[in-house]
């Protein structure tokens, strides 16, 4: 198990990491694209924001997130803000989940999970179909929306571990 | 019932409105803010824009500096794929490179007479520079396909530039900054390119099926069956969007969704460096004019020149060879006209033979019938009917054997 200096620097990095893990992946899009596997996408950002607001982790700060958005919208050419919102919807829903559920299951964290990625990603097609005129593929909407599900189960057991770290 | 709606309002408006020691602004503030940069970033006021512009400039730069580490693992997992597959690709690339130094003779002749042409038709020239750019950030979305290249506004980049990997179409420019553009990739569903497919010059519209390839649409049902599989794609430069004759791709049949597909000539996903065209349109001054015409003219000239030194050199050969057989022909015509002189002397002198020999014969005969009939044609009186000797009319009388009148 990692132990840590309260103060050292170390620490103060690794309190703030998955802020700068959602920069990260916002700034380099970090979805395995070189792999060529066709229909293969997921969005590593959704699962990240909506386990730690779920979680309401003192250092996932909200105006980061709306950042964050901001940025993943340049890098993508999206219009600007969409991102952000769709991120501050994912922290309303989960901090919603949070002040309603009395005993966390994992299992239903994850359904109510895939329902809000749904609602997002619908939003998301809507918004761009309809008043930016992009021309879209919704089946590249729904792979996408089926990855991230899928892995959110997986990333879940890594942040559940971070946590328990930074307790320990 | 009551409770439980209660209850809901209570975690909705906690989820909306309750921010956390931690937190700057509730949620419901941002969310607002998301709204109002959408609806802002609509309008084209210079301050948005500029600022849009930097916010911009800053995220790319930043985004190049980030991905350095996943562009290692990148271009290594690629490289690795690379050395496997080397071997293979250099003979096709051998067998690619003669097909293609055999092509590029004709192609440099039709370059430079399109170019006079294209001169002729109008006053204008467009002078294109490529400058070469590279790809600062090419992270795929899943639904959007666009590259972002470290070339800007500053290097005269435009909306609509076109860019090429080498000589192939990969997009154009949709979005400009200061010193980097957005490129939308010919892979991108918002892309539409004007097409001609050779054989058959059919004319069409390739859309990007937001994966690797393009799809062929807007195509008349009777013109279908004209296509071939393999049949190339260049750009035909309807609608102004893309320059007329860049390559695109191949044609591909063989989906099994019976679409028709084009497999792009350039990977989109390895490109690191791109070529924009920078188009500027040059009025012809008159004096500018005519050096340039000249400068067209004498390289068009120099290749025709050229061709017709070809052309004189085999004409030259063909004619020494020509002038060497008609010197012996003219040889022989002088000996044989002297062979025919020769025979004409002979000729001549048989002929003289001849005749003196005929005279002979008729002096001979009147000899002979001189001794007979002398008597009879001399004159010896004075009133005698005879001829003086020696006189023609003597030589007829003996000749008609004495006989004096008919």
């Amino acid at each position: 198990m990692i132990k840590f200096e309260k103060k050292s620097l170390f620490y103060k990095v690794y309190i703030w990491l998955p802020i700068l893990a959602l920069f990260i992946s916002v700034f380099n899009e970090f979805d395995l694209n070189y792999l060529n596997i066709d229909y293969f996408s997921f969005n590593f950002p959704f699962i990240l924001i909506f386990y730690f607001a779920l979680k309401a982790y003192q250092r996932f700060d909200y105006f980061l997130v709306f950042v964050a958005g901001l940025v993943n919208d340049t890098v993508v050419g999206l219009p600007l803000g969409l991102s952000s919102l769709s991120y501050m919807l994912i922290c309303i829903f989960a901090t919603y989940l949070r002040n309603i559920t009395i005993s966390p299951n994992l299992i239903k964290d994850w359904f109510y999970f895939l329902f809000i990625i749904s609602l997002i990603n619908s939003i998301n097609y809507t918004v761009l179909f309809l008043f930016f005129s992009y021309e879209l593929d919704i089946t590249l909407f729904i792979v996408n929306n089926f990855f991230t599900f899928l892995f959110y189960i997986v990333f879940s057991i890594f942040f559940k571990r971070f946590l328990k770290s930074l307790d320990d | 019932m009551a409770e439980s709606r209660d209850d809901f309002i209570i975690a909705i408006r906690s989820a909306f409105l309750k921010k956390s020691t931690k937190q700057k602004f509730s949620l419901l503030t941002l969310v607002f803010f998301s709204i109002f940069i959408i609806v802002l970033s609509n309008f084209n006021f210079k301050a948005i824009t500029v600022t849009k512009s930097i916010i911009k400039e800053i995220v790319y730069r930043s985004s190049f500096i980030v991905s350095i580490p996943e562009n290692f693992i990148k271009s290594s997992y690629l490289n690795l794929n690379e050395y496997t597959n080397y071997y293979k690709e250099y003979k096709t690339t051998r067998e690619e490179l003669d097909q293609l130094k055999s092509e590029n003779i004709s192609t440099k002749i039709i370059k430079s007479e399109n170019e006079e042409l294209k001169s002729l038709i109008d006053g204008y020239s467009f002078t294109s520079n490529k400058i070469l750019a590279k790809v600062i950030v090419d992270h795929e979305s899943p639904f959007l396909r666009s590259i972002i290249i470290n070339k800007g506004s500053k290097e005269k980049i435009k909306i609509g530039t076109n860019i090429y990997d080498r000589s192939y179409l990969v997009g154009r420019v949709i979005e400009v900054n200061y010193t980097n553009s957005r490129v939308l990739l010919l892979t991108d569903l918002n892309s539409n390119i004007p097409v001609s497919i050779t054989p058959g010059n059919v004319q069409a519209i390739v859309v990007g099926n937001g994966d690797r390839k393009g799809e062929i649409k807007y195509i008349k049902n009777d013109l279908i069956n004209k296509i071939f599989d393999k049949g190339i794609a260049y750009t035909s430069g309807t609608g102004s969007i893309f320059k007329s004759g860049i390559p695109v791709g191949t044609i591909d049949l063989k989906d099994k969704t019976e679409k028709i597909l084009i497999n792009f000539y350039s990977d989109f996903t390895q490109l690191k460096y791109v070529f924009a065209e920078i188009d500027e349109l040059m009025p012809i001054a008159v004096e500018i004019e005519e050096n340039e015409q000249t400068k067209f003219s004498s390289n068009t000239e120099q290749i025709k020149l050229d061709l017709i030194s070809d052309e004189l050199q085999i004409l030259e050969e063909s004619n020494t060879k020509f002038l060497e057989e008609n010197q012996e022909l003219n040889t022989l015509t002088n000996e044989l006209n002297k062979q025919i002189e020769i025979l004409k002397a002979e000729n001549d002198f048989q002929k003289n033979v001849i005749q003196q020999h005929n005279l002979d014969q008729d002096e001979l005969e009147f000899l002979r019938l001189n001794l007979i009939y002398s008597s009879k044609c001399q004159s010896k009186k004075l009133f005698s009917t005879g001829f003086k000797v020696g006189t023609p009319e003597y030589k007829e009388c003996i000749m008609r054997k004495g006989k004096t009148s008919d």
